[in-house]
């Protein structure tokens, strides 16, 4: 008999990544953020790691160069932190500023904290990504299945 | 930002040094003395602009910011440190390929060499330039990192390497003293800006402390004793890192240190006599040791030493010939440095007692080193002669001993001086191939400026006063008088007595070096030297037992940090004076939810105590987490539920997943250790637990609603942040965030690095 489980994994890819592509952009005024929206990432290619093995799982552009996603995500992190600074602003000087009038609509607003919360997510991805990717390279040469 | 093009210059100079040679190893040097040679254009220019202040904010709330200065201080080392170092940097253009050659190592290495070198520039640019007291902590300790990268240069010498470390670990240690006194004089000033401290310091003068902790770092740099014996043993660099760090640069920044920083130690006459009598005892340490070396390099070495004495006298008397001193002294030590580094390239002998009569096959090069020894012994018709004047006219003023003592020192540099080069040039000759055009050039380029300043005393006038009403006079026009006077006043009367008295040591030499040396011989083993390998031994011992004791078994190695981190929890709720402390709070029907579900939290914590197997355990933590999960949803706190879950979701799987990597063996070991805890376990656990607990508690006692509520909630909303975890995580706590993910990143590379060698393997 075939299972469904590994049907249903690979359909389950996109609308959790919508979801969390929604709780990183949300995040500044609803329940969500960018270290929540890349756990939940992370968690979906755990899920193809765990059903259809790191060969399957590793076709996923996002999910063979998850490192170096991360060391973007720094940067992003970073620039959005100091840039500012050349400006003549403090560290982590965050735009518009308080009083300044924002831009957005329902629970998106467009602000330089996304992009700080993008970088986040990026790095929370790719360290879970990461972390998985090594653990199943460890493991390939022994037996299939985990303790 | 005019004021910054000099500095944007040197800064420049490293990395176009590096890009030109990856393009063709040769090119580094010339490119990195070229920039050198603009960057000192631009500085010369700046320099005829007069004073300015440079002062960038960074963390404006806190009061940093970047503050750089143009005064004669900064322009007088500044041009010291350009022109020394770009000459330097083509001397090793023609020494390096000989030196590499006969360390084995490949020609492409001399654009290392070259890249750190004038990186050290760069940085002694920037520590003669900055205004700010934690801005020269940084420019020092960089100085103190390339200096220990360039003394270790040949990395498969162990000498070297051990001389390096000497270095680091030294004028490191001193630096950290230094960054002990900046941190107490910023509290006590509450500003870290140089003329504001300065400011304030004229109406509540400094505290001792804080100026001795300043001197240490500063007489560690200049290696003044009791700090000295690193120097010699640096000698163990190739000669250029000698000629440039060991006389113009390295050395000249603790007394640069001292000299910026005068307007604080002007009032502080305890703390200058103390300088006073290290700088005597430096003289004379110095000088005695230089008469018996016998490697050339560690004569000169030893003459360092005495010269920086010489120059800490200056400043410890508040003499405003104190900068003429050390940029007088610098041309003449490079020189030599790089006169007995062409020496033992063209003969291969590093000592004096193998050398001899050279003046015949090196003709130019005698010349210009006998000008160099000349300004170093104070001879007349060199600057080296307007550097000792002042000095003498400064212990003029002190009286009959401070004289004496300075004619000896005197004598006994011309004695030195004299034996140095006649040992070189002097005696039988000796028949040895010409040396390389661009290793002569540099000496003759600096015995010309030697000649030049000596000659046209009116040059250095206005530099001199310019460093000096910066440094010495505290703003006050200076009235520093440079001249020849042919009449019998005190300064020429001393200057006369030590050249006699220097020509009779060196004619008399023979008779009394072998018993000289004994004497220093014996009285090394009980020198400070001897007291850092002591210290440097029992350290090591003290690391070793700590080390063992801390990788006994993994249960040690966890104990070893819950352990010192709950005493430290303790220690902290011991010493905080906090009136109820803990308190119980109050329980109601409302929260029924919340108790039930840490309950629950609870009973899988204490059931992770007899779990049986690994996997068990995994899931019953994880048990614990989902619970705490339950109780931030149960206490509105959705935000954190979210995350929290997810979290825990990761967590488990990746934990499961490492069981499987672990050997089976391990884990069963492992199992059965703790099953039977011992005694030291139960009280490492106990400790870190009762400490965790007590901290918990007092900090929920504490809560300010107002504060952490109300006033958070309406800061997020001004902020365009309703969702308040966010407003915390991204504005109010930026930064922290920025420091935690930059940890992140780091544990990443981490976990790639080892699993890959796991994986390999």
């Amino acid at each position: 008999m075939r299972s469904f489980v590994p049907p249903l994994s690979r359909m389950l890819v996109w609308p959790s990544l919508i979801i969390a592509l929604a709780l990183w952009l949300k995040g500044g005024t609803e329940v969500g953020g960018g270290f929540p929206a890349g756990a939940l990432a992370g968690l979906v290619v755990l899920l193809q790691y765990v059903v259809t093995g790191r060969e399957q799982a590793r076709r996923y552009v996002a999910v063979r160069y998850a490192a170096p996603l991360a060391g973007v995500g720094l940067l992003l992190v970073v620039g959005t932190a100091f840039l500012p600074v050349l400006a003549g602003y403090t560290p982590v000087s965050l735009f518009p500023r308080p009083g300044q009038p924002g831009l957005g609509a329902g629970a998106f607003h467009l602000h330089t904290a996304l992009v700080f919360e993008g970088g986040l997510m990026l790095i929370v991805f790719g360290l879970v990504v990461t972390v998985i990717d090594r653990f199943a390279l460890s493991t390939s040469t022994e037996e299939e299945s985990g303790p | 930002m005019p004021l910054l093009l000099p500095i944007l210059l040197a800064l420049a100079c490293a990395p176009l040094a590096y890009v030109a040679g990856r393009w063709r190893p040769g090119a580094a040097a010339w490119v990195g003395a070229s920039l050198a040679v603009a960057s000192l254009v631009a500085l010369g220019w700046e320099l005829t602009l007069g004073p300015a202040r440079l002062v960038l904010p960074w963390a404006p709330t806190w009061g940093l910011s970047l503050e750089f200065t143009r005064d004669g201080l900064s322009g007088l080392y500044a041009v010291m440190a350009l022109s020394v170092g770009a000459l330097v940097v083509l001397y090793s253009r023609a020494y390096l390929p000989h030196h590499l050659e006969l360390k084995h190592r490949p020609a492409r290495d001399e654009v290392r060499f070259h890249v750190l070198m004038l990186s050290f520039m760069a940085a002694m640019v920037l520590l003669v330039t900055v205004d700010d007291l934690l801005l020269l902590f940084v420019a020092l300790d960089l100085t103190t990192i390339v200096s220990y990268l360039l003394i270790g240069y040949d990395r498969d010498d162990p000498e070297s390497r051990a001389a390096a470390l000497l270095s680091l670990v030294l004028t490191g240690a001193t630096s950290v003293v230094f960054f002990a006194g900046a941190m107490t004089l910023g509290l006590q000033y509450g500003t870290f800006s140089l003329p504001l401290v300065f400011e304030r310091a004229a109406t509540s003068p400094a505290s001792t402390g804080a100026l001795v902790c300043l001197a240490v770092g500063a007489l560690g740099k200049s290696a003044q004793v009791p700090f000295h014996f690193w120097l010699p043993r640096a000698m163990a660099a190739p000669t250029p890192v000698s000629s440039y760090l060991h006389s113009a640069a390295m050395v000249a920044a603790g007394v640069f240190l001292l000299q910026r920083l005068y307007p604080l130690f002007a009032p502080a006459v305890a703390v200058r006599d103390g300088l006073l009598a290290l700088g005597f005892l430096s003289m004379a340490v110095g000088s005695l040791l230089a008469l018996v070396a016998d490697p050339f390099k560690r004569v000169l070495a030893y003459s360092t030493i005495a010269q920086y004495g010489y120059a800490l006298v200056l400043v410890a008397l508040g003499s405003e010939g104190a900068p003429l001193y050390v940029a007088a002294h610098a041309p003449c030590k490079a020189a030599l440095f790089l006169t007995v580094g062409a020496v033992t390239q063209v003969t291969g002998s590093k000592k004096l007692s193998q050398v001899s009569g050279l003046r015949h096959s090196l003709p130019v090069l005698a010349g210009a080193s006998a000008v160099a020894a000349a300004g170093l012994a104070a001879l007349p018709l060199t600057v080296g002669f307007f550097k000792d004047e002042v000095f003498f006219h400064a212990l003029v003023q002190k009286g009959p001993a401070f004289m004496a003592a300075g004619l000896v020192g005197a004598g006994l540099t011309l004695a030195y001086t004299l034996r140095l080069w006649w040992g070189l040039f002097g005696g039988a000759r000796q028949d040895v191939p010409a040396a390389p055009r661009l290793l002569v050039a540099p000496v003759v380029v600096l015995a010309a400026s030697v000649l030049a300043g000596g000659l046209l005393p009116g040059l250095l006038v206005a530099p001199a006063r310019a460093a000096a009403s910066a440094s010495m006079t505290r703003g006050e026009p200076a009235t520093l008088e440079l001249a020849y006077h042919l009449d019998a006043r005190a300064e020429n009367l001393l200057a006369m007595g030590a050249w006699a008295l220097g020509a009779v040591l060196f004619a008399t030499r023979l008779a009394w070096t072998p018993g000289l040396a004994r004497v220093l011989d014996g009285t090394s083993r009980f020198g400070p030297e001897h007291g850092y390998r002591l210290l440097l031994h029992q350290l090591d011992r003290l690391s070793t037992w700590l080390h063992e004791l801390e990788v006994r078994d993994l249960r040690d190695r966890v104990a070893s940090v819950l352990v010192p981190t709950g005493l430290l929890g303790l220690t902290v709720l011991w010493v905080t004076p906090l009136r109820h402390r803990f308190i119980p709070g109050t329980v109601g029907w409302a929260d029924l939810t919340l108790v039930m579900a840490l309950a629950f939290a609870s009973a899988a914590a204490l059931a992770t105590l007899r779990a049986r197997g690994h996997l068990v355990l995994v899931m019953l933590i994880s048990c614990v987490g989902f619970s705490l999960a339950m109780v931030f949803a149960f206490a509105a706190a959705p935000d954190v539920a979210l995350t929290s879950v997810l979290v825990e979701t990761t967590f488990t799987l990746l934990f499961a997943g490492l069981l499987a990597l672990l050997p089976d063996r391990r884990l069963a070991r492992a199992q059965q250790e703790a099953q039977q805890p011992r005694d030291r376990d139960r009280f490492s656990a106990g400790i870190a637990g009762v400490s965790g607990f007590l901290l918990s508690w007092s900090a929920l006692s504490h809560l300010e609603a107002d504060r952490v509520g109300t006033q958070t909630v309406k800061l997020a909303e001004v902020a365009h942040s309703p969702n308040v975890v966010a407003a915390v995580l991204t504005d109010f706590r930026g930064l922290d965030t920025v420091g935690e993910m930059s940890v992140v990143v780091a544990a990443l590379l981490g976990v790639t690095s080892l699993l890959g060698l796991k994986g390999k393997r």
